[in-house]
């Protein structure tokens, strides 16, 4: 009965999502929805990891920088096309999670965390130091040629599905691994990591794969977003707060949910927006006041997200329609 | 449910609340110009006083100011546009640039603005201003100096400041006008610069134009931003007698360094500092006397209100305004808004060719400006070609400009004397 429902659902959703920027036809509007869908999609990725095995990285911006770095030194040096050194700096990113993901899953919980963070400042200085990517001048996405080849645009809509394609990618790739021996490998882990091992789970192993899975997926977003904003810099693609917001689009939605992420981040990106629009320009940070206060109110009253609390209404009205 | 009530009614008073900071009265022609800043962040402070700036330069050309004597400060708008009134809109970058470029394609879109202007941080008007590109609409930059931003050549980008190019070449300008007027040519240069971006594109033009125009460096040191100490780094540079330095460093190294020159006993003739550090407020005050004599290379200064009665009036009306002086950054917020104004009113339109057509031709004469420039006149990759930086030198414990000389308000004092002489 739930799962019927719950296909229903992705259907109409992606439906949806296919005609809707036909309804948003202003392009600062269609921003916001790739907007969206660009922060659902490294939530998801973020996920793999985070959510399913457990493992609270908040430094997931350097896979993300990464693969925008990839992408684009290789597009500007020899002009190999975006859709290739996506792949490529997912690869990359993958594995230099695989090398940081030996040294830091040597620490549980907090610790691990607080390693992850380190490790992203540290890319973060080598990029900002290093003359051939630009060092802290950034590179820029040339914009002279335009098209699919390129992946340039001048209209809103290609980036729109090119966003939406990856979010499915990214979704089914999580699907496939919710539904396959990983997934309740993972799970096992997150919980019951003495149990895991003592049936012959290698934790670490299995860790590694997670966070060769999630830096791949990630990477992919980062060579979205710098050929959306043609510019990259230290600055902008491995920032601590990008990290705090992969996580947050996660947590907010619903961790180790396969929809949790992209709730949250519609849910996020739309406040975000919302309030810069209204309060931004004040100069009194009222935007960000708001935002924090709205973040604080859902962390404290639906600790399982957003998504878990829709569900928990949808469970209710089923018993009460049973009981009826 | 209780926390779902706040929640709706939160979004119901944001949504009431909003109307009144964007409220539409339309009883006159308004020109609408965006104007992106980081109003929230590390940076919002300087970001605040750009758009206080901003807001005094709307309110000159919209309601006059007694007795200023600068194109379009009689008040009433904009002559040409039926007097057309300037409504500034104001968007929070966050010092995000992928802020800055959804920001910028809002203001474009939705509030439909005829230019933008911003954004201060170099990265964060990179993604604006290439949002402006793709539109089409004309995008002035008063503030940021990353020489990559003029070196795209778009065709919709105007900037007013110099660049850190310009600057460096300022320095040797200084030291080719110095050498003509008291016969002091620096024999043996040593450059001191920090490790970022800034400090190392820095050393690269100070190298090479050294080379071309015959200056001999004899040490090139590049340390490590925010060093606890530069004790070997001093002692390389007395070991090499060099006899002038050129330094570019941030408030806490540029303090350190100068410590660690007087421990030491490293007295050049002179120390010119490429701003930053050594023009914060803070490198004064806790130095004391021993901060004497540092030359840095300035955007503005506080003594020029001597020079240009221009500048005096305009700085009284500011501080008047909002109890403090202009500095390098809001006095070229100012000066943007007024350069964009005047093209807008030149273009007799709105329409955004117009507006880029008579932003390529603008012609200000440095006299109509509160900046120390020459004038503003852009070349084909949008960029003032009439802006330049001043030499400011620290005597009693205030900045003096001393270069260029027609502005210059005190003499230079040159060689320093050496630390036990003073």
């Amino acid at each position: 009965m739930m799962t019927k429902k719950r296909n229903s659902l992705i259907v109409v959703g992606a439906a949806l999502a296919l005609v809707l920027p036909f309804i948003v036809s202003n392009p600062a509007h269609q921003n916001y929805l790739i907007l969206v869908l660009m922060f659902a999609q490294i939530g998801v990725a973020w996920n793999i990891l985070g959510g399913y095995v457990g493992q609270v990285s908040l430094g997931h911006v350097a896979f993300f920088g990464i693969g925008a770095y990839t992408s684009t030194a290789l597009l500007i040096s020899v002009g190999l096309s975006p859709w290739i050194g996506m792949l490529i700096g997912g690869i990359v990113a993958a594995v230099f999670g695989v090398m940081i993901g030996w040294i830091c899953f040597r620490f549980k919980g907090h610790y691990f965390t607080m390693a992850t963070i380190a490790v992203a400042e540290i890319i973060q200085v080598l990029f900002t130091n290093w003359e051939g990517v630009g060092g802290a001048v950034g590179l820029y996405v040339p914009m002279d040629r335009q098209g699919w080849g390129v992946m340039v645009f001048n209209s809103k809509l290609p980036y729109y599905y090119i966003a939406l394609g990856l979010l499915c990618v990214t979704l089914l790739g999580n699907w496939a691994i919710e539904k396959s021996f990983l997934g309740y490998y993972f799970r096992a882990i997150k919980d019951e990591p003495e149990a895991a091992r003592s049936l012959g789970v290698s934790l670490t192993a299995y860790k590694l794969v997670a966070i060769a899975i999630s830096s791949f997926f990630t990477a992919m977003g980062g060579s979205f977003y710098a050929q959306k904003e043609l510019f990259i810099d230290p600055g902008s693609v491995l920032v601590t707060s990008l990290s705090v917001k992969m996580s947050l689009v996660t947590i907010l939605g619903g961790v180790g949910s396969l929809f949790g992420p992209l709730v949250g981040s519609t849910l996020l990106t739309g406040i975000e927006e919302a309030t810069r629009q209204f309060f931004g320009g004040s100069g009194m940070g009222i935007d960000l006041i708001i935002y924090a206060s709205i973040i604080i109110i859902v962390a404290i009253y639906y600790p399982a997200g957003v998504l878990g609390w829709i569900k928990h209404l949808l469970r209710r009205d089923a018993k009460t329609e049973g009981g009826a | 449910m209780m926390c779902m009530r706040k929640l709706r009614s939160a979004f119901a008073a944001a949504l009431l609340l909003g109307p009144c900071f964007f409220g539409s009265a339309q009883a006159q022609q308004e020109i609408k110009i965006g104007a992106i800043y980081p109003l929230t962040g590390a940076a919002a402070s300087t970001g605040l006083e750009m758009r206080n700036a901003l807001e005094l330069a709307a309110d000159m050309i919209n309601n006059g100011a007694k007795g200023i004597d600068m194109p379009l400060a009689a008040g009433g708008g904009l002559p040409n546009l039926g007097n057309a009134k300037i409504r500034l809109i104001f968007a929070d970058h966050q010092g995000n640039p992928q802020v800055g470029a959804t920001e910028a394609e809002r203001l474009i879109m939705q509030e439909k603005v005829v230019a933008l202007l911003g954004c201060y941080f170099s990265n964060v008007t990179s993604t604006a201003s290439q949002m402006a590109e793709r539109y089409g609409v004309p995008f002035l930059n008063p503030e940021s100096s990353s020489a990559k931003l003029t070196q795209r050549r778009f065709k919709w980008f105007f900037r007013t400041t110099p660049h850190d190019d310009l600057f460096v070449h300022n320095f040797y300008e200084f030291l080719k006008d110095i050498g003509a007027k008291k016969n002091l040519k620096p024999k043996r240069i040593a450059l001191l610069n920090e490790n970022t971006e800034w400090g190392v594109e820095t050393t690269k033009i100070e190298e090479k134009l050294a080379g071309e125009l015959g200056y001999n460096i004899v040490e090139k040191i590049i340390y490590p931003a925010k060093s606890t100490q530069l004790t070997s780094e001093v002692q390389r540079l007395k070991a090499s007698k060099a006899d002038l330095l050129m330094q570019s460093s941030y408030l806490g190294d540029a303090i350190l360094s100068m410590k660690t020159y007087k421990e030491q006993g490293f007295a050049p003739s002179a120390i010119l500092a490429n701003d930053a550090g050594f023009s914060d407020t803070e490198f004064r005050r806790t130095l004391g006397k021993d901060a004497n004599y540092v030359l840095s290379r300035e955007v503005w200064a506080k003594d020029l209100t001597t020079q240009n009665p221009l500048i005096k009036q305009v700085n009284d009306l500011y501080a008047q305004k909002y109890k403090t002086d202009f500095n390098g950054n809001s006095a070229r917020s100012f000066t943007g808004l007024f350069v964009l104004a005047d093209a807008i009113n030149r273009a007799g339109s709105t329409a955004p060719e117009a507006i880029r057509k008579a932003l390529s031709e603008t012609n200000i004469p440095g006299k109509h400006l509160i900046m120390p420039w020459e004038g503003v006149k852009f070349d084909a990759t949008g960029q003032n070609t009439l802006g330049r930086g001043i030499i400011v030198q620290i005597q009693n414990g205030e900045f003096a400009t001393v270069w260029p000389f027609d502005i210059a308000t005190k003499d230079i004092i040159w060689p320093m004397p050496a630390w036990d002489k003073r």
